[in-house]
């Protein structure tokens, strides 16, 4: 039948203006919507942990209640970090070939050294030390499946001494100044990965891994801002205003930075000018219109950076009411920028051609390994994990010490 | 410092640690292919492996030994840098045995290179297939082993 058929074109060209290689003209980029969750979801870790070590190295004492949260939600996303790479590739029967064969010399396998190091050297390593009296007294006190699941993260060491509860906390304390270059150097490679790619105009540029830190260290404390508040509203609880005006005074350096060296980034662009300038004009002005100008730089960045900035000025002069939900709206248009600025990186870098004279474009699927179905799965995933996590380790009715151990759960209602 | 006065939680992670790469290195020692390394940083066997899988194209010296008058013909005209299989479409089970035929011509791929298009060049001829003869065959025209003999 189809033998036929004559001239009628049969296959559905993608879609693209202007001129384009023919290995470009593809249906959808090589790096779809997962690939943007894998920067977005490597930040909020790496800005989670910086939260926390504002509590444990530069001892802001206002931030404790959100310590330990911070330190999970960090633990869970990192947990579901590699997981968009690994649903990527695909071929997971061969996933674990990545492991047995360590590439020493690719950029791109760096990832695994890097994850590796953060999540076994200092992130399990620092909330053990933090956890480990109160996982002690706690295998004590509870039976069932939760008592056998604190038993075994003691990993079977009882000593609850002052001597060693002080080795803890002087350990934990170490683990904590190692663990903030270490979560530069996970999120900054996430930045060098796209800014080293000199062929690419949108993507290769120095400033790539401190825009990439940056912004990580924004939506990190954000998520906390909307994790702490959520947290408090499901128990019942009420929030600690000091602890929120602190989250968002810190929110607010964090961001103006930010936006500083992003501004400075696109200053630099348009000043310039160089080869492949006019086409940034029209990504802009036309295929990132939404994601780029409304999504990242008015609703992410400008709108909170308004909000948050009068509220450091005008702090006594907004009701504590106003005040939570005000600081709510700003970290929630903030996570949702962030998102949009990795939208912007990674599909934005690739919906361009070579040739930089020719656009394609790129319609999410529902359904597939890679449609939007599939990244809101990998984007839930970690708060599942973290509710587990702050039922096991965040719990109302445990008695807690340590660091963080006036969190939410302890603060009276 | 002796292991017994070192403070218990160091010497629980210690071990830990130790049990943890000691099994990560079993499992890479036995988990590694065997040919892995062989030749670079693949597994060598892929090699051989790659290599006897079933031909599926026989390359135009193969069919020139019975089409030869239309190799020739096809050498003399634009389409000279194409190659047989890449519109007959695979023809090693045609050359292992004659009486396997080719597959029947598909004409999709003539709008493959002679769709209209700005980015190809102006010299190379292009048609809009939805005005240009709808629904006829693109040899009932054109002959495409000597395209510039017929308009």
């Amino acid at each position: 039948m189809s033998g036929e058929i004559t001239n009628v074109v049969v296959e559905v060209m993608p879609h693209f203006e202007g001129f384009v290689y023919p290995n470009e003209a593809t249906h959808h980029p090589l790096w779809s919507v997962l690939i943007v969750l894998y920067p977005y979801i490597t930040g909020l870790v790496a800005g989670a942990f910086i939260m926390a070590s504002l509590v444990r190295v530069f001892n802001v004492k206002a931030l404790e209640p959100v310590y330990r949260l911070s330190m999970l939600t960090a633990f869970a996303f990192l947990l579901c970090a590699p997981l968009p790479l690994l649903f990527h590739l695909g071929q997971p029967f061969r996933s674990y070939q990545v492991m047995i064969t360590p590439h020493l010399t690719s950029p791109m396998a760096i990832f695994g050294f890097v994850y590796a190091w953060y999540l076994m050297a200092v992130l399990l390593l620092e909330l053990w030390f933090d956890y480990r009296r109160d996982l002690v007294e706690w295998s004590k006190t509870t039976s069932g499946f939760k008592g056998v699941l604190y038993r075994l993260f003691t990993v079977g060491v009882t000593d609850t001494s002052e001597q060693s509860v002080k080795l803890d906390h002087k350990i934990g304390h170490i683990l904590s100044i190692v663990g903030i270059p270490s979560a530069f150097l996970l999120h900054g490679y996430v930045g060098f990965i796209f800014g080293s790619v000199k062929a690419n105009p949108w993507w290769g540029n120095v400033l790539m891994p401190i825009i990439f830190i940056m912004s990580a260290m924004v939506s990190g404390i954000a998520l906390c801002v909307l994790n702490y508040m959520i947290l408090t509203w499901i128990r019942r609880r009420t929030v600690d205003m000091r602890c929120l005006d602190v989250m968002g005074m810190f929110l607010f350096y964090a961001l103006v930075v930010d936006a500083a060296i992003e501004g400075l980034d696109w200053i630099h662009r348009v000043y310039s000018a160089e080869e492949g300038f006019q086409l940034m004009q029209y990504m802009a002005r036309e295929k990132l219109f939404y994601t780029l100008n409304v999504g990242q730089a008015l609703l992410g960045t400008l709108v909170p950076l308004l909000v948050l900035g009068g509220l450091q000025l005008f702090r006594h002069r907004v009701s504590d009411l106003a005040r939570r939900r005000m600081y709510f709206a700003s970290a929630l248009l903030i996570v949702i920028g962030v998102l949009a600025m990795r939208w912007n990186v990674v599909i934005g870098g690739q919906l361009f051609s070579k040739s930089l004279r020719g656009v394609m474009s790129y319609k999410m699927e529902f359904a597939g390994m890679e449609g939007w179905f599939m990244a809101a799965v990998v984007l839930a995933l970690p708060f599942v994990i973290l509710t587990i996590l702050v039922k096991l380790f965040l719990s109302e009715k445990l008695p807690t010490t340590g660091v963080g151990s006036d969190q939410p759960a302890a603060t009276p209602a | 410092m002796k292991l017994t006065k070192m403070p218990p939680q160091v010497v629980r992670l210690v071990l830990l640690t130790v049990g943890i790469v000691g099994s990560y290195m079993v499992a890479k020692f036995l988990l590694t292919p065997a040919s892995f390394g062989q030749y670079g940083f693949y597994r060598g066997a892929a090699l051989m492996e790659i290599a006897s899988h079933p031909i599926s194209l026989a390359g135009q010296k193969a069919c020139a030994e019975c089409h030869s008058d239309e190799v020739e013909l096809l050498a003399r005209f634009e389409h000279k840098t194409l190659s047989c299989e890449g519109c007959h479409g695979f023809g090693q089970a045609h050359v292992d045995n004659p009486d396997v035929k080719m597959e029947v011509l598909n004409y999709s791929h003539c709008v493959k290179c002679h769709e209209a298009n700005p980015s190809r060049p102006k010299w190379h001829k292009q048609i809009n297939p939805k005005e240009h003869y709808p629904g006829d065959k693109c040899t009932e025209c054109h002959v495409p082993h000597a395209p510039s003999e017929v308009p």
